[in-house]
């Protein structure tokens, strides 16, 4: 699934926490790779303050975050998003999936986080969103500060 | 033709698309006595109960004793869990369950940096020795098995804690049954790999626990290696059980090694805890051929000369990956058909999922429901009136065959590697995995494995059947039953006898160190109200290790 809008895309891939359940990141890297995408691959146990430090030191277009087995990246996420303004990186899209309660996903979305992607979610889809993230943040001309 | 479009059945003319089994086994459209005619029954198969053991490790198998029937259990405070428990038990169950949950997997304590509102959420908190005397409370412990959830290194403070809880009870040790999974190198590929290390380590103190336990718990199962995490990220059937048993092959090593029998320890290590996933015929092979590999592998290779340590124990969790969050009222048909491969597979116990385990850990109507689910194979179904049904089918015996030879080449890949371990730690095992965990996801997507309701047979939700699901407590709920779970665990240590406490964490460290029995060393430490994450830190310190697994936490002495 070749998709040339794909390359120079740089994720990082992350779950936080303590959530173990890691298939779905798996499963997303392997597809944004296989779009041509460079993905860095954090796994699981990660705080958001790592998560972002690692994204501003790689300097990645995204942030890929996971989580399906409760509520607490209602606390983890918003601190994601947070961390990253704090250190002037509000240019690096954030996209979750996993498990996101629908009644969550407002408060997320009012703070620039989309995706949402479930077990449902086709490899194009996933792939063509990311894509139109960075597109948007690109032409919005958003400043790279920071680093 | 009058006007207006008329609805078309799509699928009328479609055939069965698949053409193999889930782990890819190739599957002809018809078998007959030509695929199993170099079968020789006696050799090959053998009757229920004999050597080796495909049809089973009874004779008289359900017949003598149905399989013990567990649900998932563990939610909030010991306390709340006992609740379950005496409301399972009140319904019929015969084996408890008990799953921690993630930061006691872990093996830290509550007031650990990266525990925050974790305490108590899908499983049940256990840290101290308390805990296990609020579990169990008013349960007959010498009545009823228990199984523990709990991986390595966690599972050595738990198991402590419990043998220590169940003697002051007053019940005699030598009549506690069950198991604990007590298992570290499956969590490298599995989930918590942070409280797995050093390998080891943790391979070490999980032997100290089987070694206890064949002296002191002649009946418990010490050891359950994780197969089902296995399988659910990723492993095919083949492999799940092929990896599983190699992972049990490094603690019959160490046993050897610390001069023991096989014979005195073969039939206490004898236990699996799988996955059963929907492919119902290939479940049933898999637990078969299963069956057949330990008993070679136990009299060929390590010379056993005790029929029972050439019989497999089997347990399993019906997997949880094969469920889906849309329509939940399907997850009850889906549970039920794995269901039916553990009591055609001949599984000593198994416990089917919640319905809405998609959506948070069982509620008490989707307890009942898994509970029921055993209840109705039990005894409407008829299904376990005779031993082994399936046996002697073209088809199942051609597949078990297959099956057995696919886990002898993976096996023996891996004993080529140095074991089990080695190809942990070489990143084997890991690849494997993955692999076949992209593949059997890319099918998914591409619809070539089909799963109703999610990428076939879709309904928008408004359509679905109605049916309860649990709810996640709400964020700030969790946030406050972890926070609660912490104070009382700070408040423990505060009012404990520091100086004892602090004797028996500087014992565990200095035991560790010297690389003796740390079961013993745990119990004392137990009983002066040391936690469950200061137990680790001081046998991570004495083995060299740093106190915290995250390396956030400084050691406290």
């Amino acid at each position: 699934m070749e998709s040339h809008g794909a390359h120079g895309i740089k994720v990082v891939a992350a779950m936080t926490g303590l959530d173990c359940h890691d298939r779905g990141l798996i499963y997303l890297t392997s597809v944004l790779r296989n779009a041509g995408m460079e993905v860095v691959y954090l796994g699981m146990f990660n705080t958001p303050e790592r998560v972002v430090k690692t994204a501003i030191q790689e300097d990645a277009d995204v942030i890929a975050l996971s989580y399906l087995n409760d509520h607490l990246y209602m606390l983890h996420f918003p601190r994601v998003v947070e961390l990253l303004k704090e250190k002037g990186a509000g240019h690096i899209a954030v996209v979750t999936g996993g498990r996101i309660a629908k009644e969550d996903r407002p408060r997320l979305a009012a703070l620039g986080i989309s995706g949402f992607f479930g077990q449902e979610a086709t490899d194009e889809e996933m792939v063509a969103h990311i894509q139109q993230r960075v597109a948007g943040r690109r032409r919005a001309g958003s400043s790279r500060t920071g680093h | 033709m009058s006007g207006g479009s008329k609805i078309k059945s799509e699928a009328r003319f479609e055939g069965c698309p698949v053409t193999e089994t889930s782990a890819g086994m190739p599957v002809k459209a018809t078998y007959g006595p030509g695929d199993t005619r170099d079968l020789g029954y006696s050799r090959d198969v053998g009757e229920p109960g004999e050597y080796p053991f495909v049809r089973g490790i009874w004779k008289d198998m359900y017949r003598g004793k149905l399989w013990t029937r567990r649900v998932f259990t563990g939610l909030g405070s010991a306390s709340d869990t006992n609740k379950r428990y005496k409301f399972l038990i009140e319904h019929g169950e015969t084996g408890l369950y008990c799953f921690g949950d993630t930061i006691t997997h872990m093996g830290i304590d509550p007031d650990h940096p990266m525990a925050k509102g974790y305490a108590g959420v899908s499983g049940v908190s256990l840290v101290c020795l308390r805990d296990m005397y609020e579990l169990f409370e008013g349960i007959s412990l010498e009545d009823i098995s228990v199984s523990f959830n709990n991986p390595s290194m966690a599972a050595a403070v738990i198991y402590a804690a419990f043998v220590t809880a169940a003697e002051d009870m007053g019940y005699d040790l030598g009549k506690l049954s069950g198991s604990i999974l007590n298992e570290p190198i499956h969590l490298v590929h599995s989930m918590y790999d942070v409280n797995a290390r050093p390998l080891e380590l943790s391979a070490r103190v999980a032997t100290d626990v089987i070694e206890y336990s064949v002296r002191h718990t002649p009946r418990w199962h010490p050891i359950a290696p994780n197969a089902y995490d296995m399988h659910e990220k990723g492993a095919n059937a083949v492999q799940e059980m092929a990896f599983t048993i190699a992972i049990m092959m490094e603690y019959i090593r160490r046993m050897l090694q610390r001069g023991y029998d096989i014979d005195q320890f073969a039939p206490r290590v004898n236990l699996l805890g799988c996955a059963c996933d929907i492919d119902l015929f290939e479940e049933v092979a898999k637990f078969r051929a299963a069956r057949k590999v330990w008993a070679r592998l136990m009299r060929e290779r390590y010379g056993a000369k005790s029929p029972q340590s050439w019989r497999l124990y089997l347990s399993a969790h019906t997997s949880g990956h094969s469920l889906t969050r849309a329509q939940p009222v399907n997850n009850i048909v889906r549970v039920t058909l794995e269901s039916l491969a553990c009591v055609l597979g001949g599984l000593q116990s198994f416990d089917p999922a919640g319905y809405d385990e998609g959506y948070y850990v069982l509620t008490e109507d989707s307890a009942l429901t898994s509970l029921n689910i055993h209840n109705i194979l039990a005894y409407e179904a008829r299904v376990a009136n005779t031993a082994d049904p399936l046996g002697g089918s073209y088809y199942i015996e051609s597949l078990t065959r297959t099956m057995e030879e696919r886990m002898w080449a993976t096996i023996e890949e891996m004993e080529r590697m140095g074991g089990a371990i080695k190809a942990t730690e070489s990143g084997w095992m890991r690849d494997e995995l993955e692999r076949e965990l992209i593949k059997e996801q890319s099918e998914v997507r591409q619809v070539k494995r089909v799963v109703v309701g999610l990428n076939r047979f879709v309904v928008p939700e408004e359509q679905e059947v109605p049916i309860r699901v649990g709810r996640d407590r709400p964020l700030e709920e969790q946030i406050a039953t972890s926070e609660k779970r912490e104070r009382e665990i700070v408040e423990l240590r505060s009012r404990r006898d520091q100086g004892k406490a602090r004797r028996s964490l500087e014992g565990l460290r200095a035991a560790s160190g010297e690389g003796i029995n740390l079961v013993e060393p745990l119990r004392q430490a137990l009983r002066a109200d040391v936690t469950l994450g200061e137990a680790l830190g001081a046998i991570r310190l004495g083995y060299g290790a740093s106190y915290d697994p995250f390396g956030m936490v400084e050691s406290p002495f």
